[in-house]
């Protein structure tokens, strides 16, 4: 909103957002000195790069901070200039960790995976088989059959209760929203905890894939609620209240009016709720034997998904079992990436988003 | 339980004495709308159901633990043992550690998530912020598994090569001491790894609050004389601390739930207290404490587990609604 609004003003507007020549000289000098300085002292005398990181670029950096604050808007200007240089380096460092993470796992995944990696199963793999054979592919497998079973149950739950908290007027529908928002703050292990004291411990039923995709049930279920009453509640209330003054029946209302207005944020919704329980690991472990076989039956025996497969060759240790753990978890990071894509796709298109602005 | 429209209360138009107050509730009086509500509120109670649940059966199986240990022992004495006569099981170090560690990471990811934050909204070119916004979004949806991997395979070697300099640089402060010379498997490692899955929870919720601010209150911040850095102090950060610290209390309830990736880069110590000593390979966090005993465990030790399950939830779902709480009082047009 305020975006457009700031788009929406000539560019004179902003008479702050220009900078002169001499603040642009200061903040050339600024960015680039102590980068050549540091990489000199780096390179020149072989210093660890995070120590040289810390004590020569950090303080040097400040340094021409405060001298570039000065220098363009005098001595107010200090504390301008090193806010600019903590909160870049900041920054900086937040955006390096975090790249680091997507990178290692494309870089290292992508050594291990092959094609028989997608579809093999893992019989007869050890922890030092060699990469030639064995693969993930039931680990992909069971983790479509989980989630689905997750995903069937809980979807029709969570539009529901997003149905109860927009549509109705109850009176305990703070109690439930909130009840919701504790949810999402389950820690996974409790979940899995949870099914394993209600229905294994008690002996009825062994620790099947079915388990699991019950245990995955609290976890997603307040992620996608959340979401979806956010989307039915951005359909305007003139479109329901038009059909019910037609004579329409509340359920005819909602089924024919409002679910096909807020239908891509219910997508969006769906998608997040995926994204959020595929990578699940704790309560999978507890709830499902890790296999080693494809198994397609949810009912009986063991079955293995990804986050159980990165676990299991991840305890396993090995030099090969690592590439195997990197492997699934570039598989996995792949899954996620697409649910993550798919739900942006989705919410661009939201009903009640605001209308592109057309160019001039 | 009953449809009404926006307003739910009309002015009688008649114009005799005093305008009543008319009350406009629609009842449901086809049987389809009946069903379709009803359907609507026993989804709504699912998830009283669902929260009682959770609660009874851990508690029902978790009892004998409590029972056999003393409540107040288990949460917090030191020592976990079930080969010993009596067996022991007392969660306080795992307790302690997981409260050390959320504590440590959300202060390193506090300044780093507020800076990136500031850094998208207030300072980078368009495009490169959505270019930041989208790496920090997708980071808050990688699987804690791929982060605990990483942690492990990549992050602890930089890590503990941090730590060795840390402790031979400042080694005289105790909190810098290490005696055994190890670094991996450390708090310290530990709350660096939570602090990377936290950072993108403070940073979203930050980011919503400062793009939703009164862009008209900077401008007069400005137009008063103010500069970056005094708006910042003093108009932004108070008008978002609200905000913010509901940000970081649902962090430190995401940070004291993880499991897997603390799991990989931490050594548990069950009979110790490992107060302050971060750098040193001793630590606790309840989740891997589950995990990493469930395998081997039985009876008293499996009810055991359980009971911790029972007070990380119980300890979690207070941090969390309080911070829900802030959150929503924070930002108030996310009201309806």
């Amino acid at each position: 909103m305020t975006e457009t609004l700031s788009k929406a003003r000539p560019k004179n507007a902003a008479p702050w957002a220009k900078l002169g020549n001499r603040v642009r000289f200061a903040s050339w000098i600024t960015s680039l000195v102590p980068a050549a300085i540091f990489i000199a002292a780096w390179l020149g005398f072989q210093l660890d790069f995070m120590a040289a990181l810390l004590t020569i670029f950090l303080p040097i950096q400040l340094a021409f901070g405060a001298w570039a604050g000065f220098y363009s808007y005098g001595r107010k200007g200090v504390n301008d200039g090193l806010l600019m240089v903590v909160t870049f380096f900041f920054s900086a460092f937040v955006l390096v960790l975090l790249a680091s993470v997507i990178w290692s796992v494309i870089s290292e995944g992508a050594a291990a995976l092959s094609p028989h990696f997608i579809y093999q199963n893992n019989r007869y793999i050890t922890g030092t088989t060699g990469l030639e054979i064995g693969g993930a592919g039931h680990a992909i497998l069971g983790s479509v059959i989980i989630t689905g079973i997750t995903t069937i149950i809980t979807v029709p739950l969570a539009v529901a209760t997003a149905v109860y908290l927009t549509e109705t007027r109850d009176g305990a529908r703070g109690v439930v929203r909130t009840l919701l928002q504790a949810l999402a703050g389950l820690p996974s292990v409790v979940a899995g905890l949870f099914i394993y004291s209600m229905l294994i411990v008690s002996g009825w039923s062994s620790q099947v894939g079915v388990m699991a995709s019950l245990a995955l049930i609290p976890l997603m279920l307040p992620t996608i609620s959340r979401v979806a009453e956010e989307a039915l509640r951005l359909v305007p209330s003139e479109l329901r209240n038009g059909a019910l003054a037609l004579g329409a029946p509340s359920y005819k209302a909602f089924f024919m009016v409002t679910l096909p207005a807020a239908k891509s944020g219910i997508v969006t919704a769906v998608l997040l709720g995926v994204a959020r329980i595929i990578g699940e690991t704790a309560p999978l472990i507890l709830t499902a034997v890790i296999a080693n076989e494809t198994n397609v039956n949810p009912l009986a025996g063991g079955m293995a998904t990804l986050p159980t497969y990165i676990y299991n060759f991840l305890y396993l240790g090995d030099a090969t079992s690592l590439q195997r753990a990197w492997g699934a978890a570039l598989v996995l990071l792949i899954f996620v990436g697409i649910l993550f894509v798919g739900a942006r796709l989705a919410s661009a298109t939201r009903v009640g988003s605001k209308p592109k602005r057309r160019k001039k | 339980m009953a449809i009404q429209p926006e307003d739910s209360t009309l002015e009688s138009m008649s114009n005799d004495a005093a305008p009543k107050r008319l009350k406009l509730v629609s009842k449901p009086s086809r049987t389809a709308d009946k069903i379709f509500f009803a359907v609507a509120k026993a989804a709504g109670y699912s998830s009283f159901v669902l929260v009682a649940a959770i609660l009874f059966f851990l508690m029902l199986r978790a009892w004998p633990a409590f029972e056999s240990q003393g409540v107040v022992n288990f949460i917090f004495g030191a020592g976990w043992n079930s080969t010993s006569d009596p067996q022991i099981f007392h969660m306080g170090p795992m307790l302690y550690g997981s409260l050390l560690i959320a504590a440590i990471g959300v202060a390193l990811a506090v300044p780093m998530a507020i800076s990136i934050s500031y850094f998208i909204v207030f300072l980078a070119p368009p495009r490169l912020a959505k270019v930041a916004t989208v790496i920090v979004d997708l980071l808050a949806a990688i699987p804690s598994i791929v982060i605990g991997l990483w942690g492990l395979g990549v992050f602890s070697p930089v890590a503990a090569e941090w730590g060795r300099m840390l402790s031979e640089s400042l080694g005289f402060i105790p909190v810098f001491s290490n005696a055994v010379d190890i670094f991996l498997r450390s708090p310290f490692i530990a709350s660096l790894v939570i602090a990377v899955m936290i950072v993108p929870i403070i940073s979203s919720i930050t980011r919503e609050i400062f793009s939703q601010m009164d862009q008209e209150i900077i401008k007069g911040a400005m137009a008063l004389g103010g500069t970056r850095e005094s708006i910042f102090r003093k108009v932004i950060l108070p008008t978002a601390s609200g905000g913010i610290v509901g940000a970081v209390l649902l962090a430190l309830g995401r940070a004291m739930g993880e499991t897997v990736a603390i799991f990989f880069v931490l050594n548990l110590t069950f009979d110790d207290f490992n107060w302050f000593k971060i750098l040193e390979p001793s630590g606790g966090a309840v989740a891997s404490l589950v995990l990493a005993r469930f395998n081997e465990a039985l009876d008293t030790e499996l009810s055991a587990l359980l009971a911790a399950g029972v007070v990380l939830f119980v300890v979690t779902l207070i941090v969390n609604s309080i911070a829900s709480f802030i959150v929503a009082k924070a930002q108030p047009w996310r009201k309806l």
